[in-house]
């Protein structure tokens, strides 16, 4: 059998490494490289060594330094909001959804999956509009006086509405997909047996999809760390950018207006890289563990 | 549309609690289910309907103060001014192009990660995780300064301005392995185990034991690449060049101003709304398929 | 099963349909010059009607207008790639400076040569003059497209103040004589493009934003142009903090909104806004300024451009020179003077920013090479500043450190 092997593994796992070499690894290959340059996405990157990390990190006068320390704040903050609620809000519907004699499962699943189709610009505009003190139902239903973007901690608040609105849908159809993997059998079998529901999640849901759990944290969380679309429609990264994340820094210093600062832009890239890679390594060790 | 939607939620929990007069534990959880669902449900649906009537309303309506769900005078111009502007922004054209994209990119990724999923999960080849994990590692990378990069190799595969140039990087991509992989590490050992025994290759295993046990998650995978595909705007604005090879998401950005594109608030409502019709088709669709219950002795149940 | 099959001979059938769809175009790139612009919208149909106008009088090299939504960074992936730079092309006067120092854009100098009407004389001479560097010109201008002051005639006629007009200047003393007289709700001014603005007061001030080409931005002119915006708010007079400003302008409830030129065609779109417009209020009664912006003409290098397409690049220029009406729907001031100089241009509200010579003058473009910058650090910190949230004094300091920053890390680059 062992001998039998030797090639399949080739066949199975090869082509996406070759299409992973060519898309993937070669591009990061090049940002990796470009963080020791300084480069304008134009003309050939000069090399500069470790300067660019060096700035970011220990000068604490630079306003690359500010800027990287002020957007990894805010990302970690955003992280920290969004994922656990990205996490169990999905969960709990799942569950929700699993009671055999709820009707209608497909209608509100798809309810809850539609503002994840609709465009960040066009989501954001609407909620704006929603929490617009004039023309908006928080104004005007609830008698709120306050202007929501530009006042914390409400320019969170709106924030991490906005993303829990578009982001819920994807996640709870990952855990409806692995629920639905349960021999309804079992759910069955233990009702019969008199357990309630939360026995019955511990016992047969939880560890159902344990697996699937370990991939939405992992990926939640690093699709949290790469946030730049909802505090830029939202509040543009204000009020005295105490929402401003490190991706947007990123996308202003190689996209913005003016000569490019790609080089400093890419090492702050590759830093997010790392800082995304030791704590998903963190979570997959931690849960794993726990799931084997 | 939505509206109905919305009022069928509300109405559903009567109806059924009428009905269910069984054990009370049941009843009382299934209550408390229906609440949460339902407050949910009024919450995330609010913004949809209010963003699709929104698209129905005339700037002046827009900007007068005070807030209304649904319009007072229900217009189509925005519509109209969407679909009118034909010379540069040939819409058919693009959804058609869009579709092609989206489906065969889909199709492709569905191949490649069910192949590479079994590979890193049901196979056992020396450093098969540490590779795994070195290339999930890689493409955690922020790629924004990648973007000349991979430019660069699509051009050098003269694929600038070409289909392909959307189709065929994003299946380099770790995520969806990732999940797949994840799913079949769930299934138990001895299913395939005993499968070997009974002299069965890999290729046998993998096409008639494990695809058919994940199949759910591969509807869900397939449904994810499509709609990022589809609504995938950055890429196809830097590798499309020519009108009328672009897919329509980023067709339909330049229909919005330059300026801060909420000019024309109706019209940006409307084109989003146009822009979601596909995949909310496909994801209707498709949500009959990835709930349907498997039982892993007698295959689907239906 | 039946389901399965289904499905796939419905992908099958979009596929080979698609495929047909897409397998036949083609161009002949030496018979066309490939035109890019980054006017999305309506905009992008009027240019396109000035192509199809310029098409229809059969020239040798007809003209292909391709508009893109991310122009920038598809000029950098082009650039860096070396092929598919496109022909001509529409760019901000605030490029020019980086790009010609860059070196990526071709002199105008043989177009303009081979159409005698290419002249600055024929243009807002401000507009031609951000694309002459060293006395060598790169660029042709199409427009200005400026900040300016919409009113809404109603509410100036509600609290008698229609008497502000008069000399054609906003000052921010009268606005400030406002104060306390407002119903609820109403506010005098909006904070749209509230940087655009504050550079405006720069020059009212007499400052400037470089000095011996080091930016200044950490300068008592800056200050006191901050200060003086901020009165009015601190009055209670500007649209909160926040608050979408411009929709609050089109609800009817702000007396002025400094937004641009370009905006006047959605303002047109809202019934019952009885509005004009005029000049950016001012600190001062003697001078006014409208900062702006401009569309110009440019040759990114490239080496395939031949002797012919260049001749034809002339030809279209002169078409646009002498018959870019169109573009006045746009809401655009037009650069091209036998345009704005024409009765009919009259018909378009824009038209009060050529109707004099102090009006004229009045359009400012920045052209100082790190520019970009010093609107970023300026869009970034002014909307905190004006609102009272920081230290005005601190954080003129951070922002021209920022600047400062962003051209030590660009410069080296550039060499």
């Amino acid at each position: 059998m062992k001998k039998k092997m030797s090639l399949a593994p080739a066949f199975f796992v090869g082509p996406h490494i070759i299409l992973f070499l060519i898309f993937i690894l070669l591009p990061t290959i090049y940002g990796i490289y470009a963080s020791f340059t300084k480069w304008n996405l134009m003309s050939d990157p000069t090399w500069v060594g470790l300067d660019n990390y060096r700035t970011i990190l220990f000068d604490g006068t630079s306003t690359f330094h500010t800027q990287f320390t002020n957007g990894l704040k805010n990302t970690l903050l955003f992280v920290l909001f969004t994922v656990p609620v990205l996490i169990v809000l999905p969960l709990l519907i799942a569950v929700a959804l699993e009671h055999k004699k709820v009707k209608g499962k497909g209608l509100i699943q798809a309810v809850l999956y539609v503002p994840g189709l609709i465009s960040i610009s066009a989501g954001a505009l609407i909620w704006l509009l929603l929490f617009n003190k004039q023309l908006g139902f928080v104004g005007n239903l609830f008698n709120s006086d306050v202007s929501w973007p530009a006042n914390q901690p409400y320019a969170w608040i709106i924030i991490i509405v906005i993303t829990v609105w578009g982001g819920v849908g994807g996640n709870l159809i990952i855990y409806r997909a692995s629920i639905s993997g349960v021999a309804q059998d079992l759910y069955e079998s233990a009702s019969i047996d008199g357990a309630g529901p939360i026995r019955r999640f511990a016992s047969i849901t939880l560890p159902s999809i344990r697996f699937p759990l370990i991939y939405t944290f992992v990926m939640t969380t690093a699709g949290a760390f790469n946030v730049f679309g909802q505090p830029l429609m939202m509040t543009d990264g204000g009020p005295r950018q105490s929402t401003h994340v490190l991706m947007m820094y990123i996308r202003q210093l190689a996209f913005g207006n003016g000569e490019s600062i790609a080089g400093m832009a890419s090492a702050m890239a590759v830093l997010l890289g790392i800082v995304i890679l030791i704590i998903s390594a963190l979570q997959y060790y931690v849960m794993n563990r726990n799931a084997a | 549309m939505s509206n109905q939607m919305a009022e069928q939620v509300n109405k559903s929990p009567l109806i059924n609690n009428s009905k269910a007069k069984k054990g009370s534990s049941i009843s009382i959880s299934k209550y408390i289910s229906y609440l949460f669902l339902l407050i949910l449900c009024v919450i995330w649906i609010v913004p949809v309907v209010f963003g699709i009537t929104t698209s129905f309303r005339s700037q002046t309506e827009v900007v007068s103060s005070g807030f209304r769900l649904f319009p007072k005078e229900w217009i189509f111009d925005n519509y109209v001014t969407i679909l009118e502007n034909t010379s540069t922004a040939p819409i058919l054209r693009w959804l058609v192009n869009s579709l092609y994209i989206a489906s065969l990119h889909t199709f492709l990724v569905v191949v490649v990660i069910s192949i590479t999923g079994y590979g890193y999960s049901r196979m056992n080849f020396k450093g098969r995780d540490t590779l795994f994990f070195t290339l999930m590692g890689i493409s955690f990378f922020p790629g924004v300064v990648n973007l000349i990069p991979s430019y660069k190799i699509i051009d050098s595969l003269g694929w600038v301005n070409s289909a392909w140039a959307m189709i065929i990087p994003g299946l380099a991509g770790m995520g969806n392995i990732f999940l797949v992989r994840q799913f079949m590490r769930g299934i138990p050992k001895d299913l395939d185990e005993s499968a070997h025994v009974d002299g069965a290759g890999h290729f046998r295993i993998y096409w008639s034991i494990i695809m058919p046990l994940v199949r759910p998650v591969l509807i869900v995978c397939a449904l994810f690449s499509f709609t990022g595909s589809w609504n995938d705007f950055l890429w196809p604005v830097i590798v499309f060049t020519d009108v009328d090879k672009m897919p329509v998401t980023a067709g339909l950005l330049l229909l919005q101003d330059i300026y801060g594109n909420y000019r024309m608030i109706g019209q940006l409502m409307g084109s989003a709304i146009l822009a979601i019709i596909p995949t909310l088709v496909i994801f209707l669709f498709a949500q009959k398929y990835f709930t349907q219950s498997i039982n892993l002795n007698s295959g689907i149940k239906g | 099963m039946l389901k399965k099959k289904w499905g796939f001979s419905v992908l099958a059938s979009v596929l080979l349909l698609s495929t047909v769809l897409t397998g036949c175009g083609g161009d002949d790139n030496t018979k066309t010059i490939t035109f890019w612009t980054p006017l999305t919208g309506d905009d992008g149909a009027y240019m396109d009607q000035l192509v199809k106008d310029y098409n229809a009088t059969n020239p040798e090299i007809k003209v292909k207008h391709v508009i893109t939504a991310d122009m920038y960074t598809k000029i950098s992936t082009v650039l860096s790639s070396g092929k598919g730079v496109p022909d001509l092309s529409i760019i901000h006067a605030d490029r020019v400076p980086g790009y010609v120092k860059q070196g990526v854009l071709e002199p105008m100098t043989d177009v303009i040569a081979a159409q005698p009407e290419l002249k600055q004389d024929n243009y807002l001479p401000q507009a031609w003059s951000t694309g002459t560097i060293d006395n060598v010109q790169y660029s042709v201008p199409l427009d200005i497209h400026a900040n300016v002051m919409y009113y809404n005639k109603d509410l100036l006629a509600k609290y008698g103040v229609e008497s502000f007009l008069d000399d054609n200047v906003v000052t921010i003393d009268e606005m400030l004589s406002l104060q306390g007289k407002l119903d609820e709700g109403d506010y005098v001014v909006n904070d749209a493009l509230l940087g655009w603005v504050i550079l405006a007061q720069i020059q009212n001030l007499g400052g400037d934003i470089q000095q011996d080409g080091k930016p200044a931005v950490n300068t008592p002119v800056m200050k006191q142009a901050f200060e003086e915006v901020k009165k009015v708010n601190d009055a209670g007079l500007m649209t909160p903090f926040g608050e979408d400003g411009y929709l609050m302008f089109q609800s009817g409830n702000v007396l002025f909104s400094t937004d641009g030129t370009w905006s006047s065609t959605a303002h047109a779109g809202v019934e019952g806004l009885n509005f004009g417009v005029t000049n950016v209020y001012s600190t001062s009664a003697d001078k006014f300024t409208n900062r702006g912006s401009s569309h110009l003409f440019a040759m990114l290098k490239n080496e395939d451009r031949s002797e012919e397409k260049v001749a034809g690049i002339g030809q279209f220029l002169e078409f646009i020179r002498a018959n870019s009406m169109e573009w006045a729907k746009a809401g655009q001031i037009v650069a091209s003077k036998q345009v704005n100089e024409s009765p009919e241009y009259k018909n378009y509200m824009q038209s009060f920013f050529t109707s004099d010579e102090k009006e004229t003058q009045s359009l400012y473009i920045y052209t100082y090479e790190y520019y970009p910058y010093i609107a970023e650090a300026v869009d970034t910190y002014c909307g905190d500043i004006v609102r009272g949230n920081v230290d005005i004094d601190e954080t003129l300091q951070t922002m021209q450190k920022f600047v400062e920053d962003k051209i030590a890390e660009s410069a080296g680059a550039a060499q």
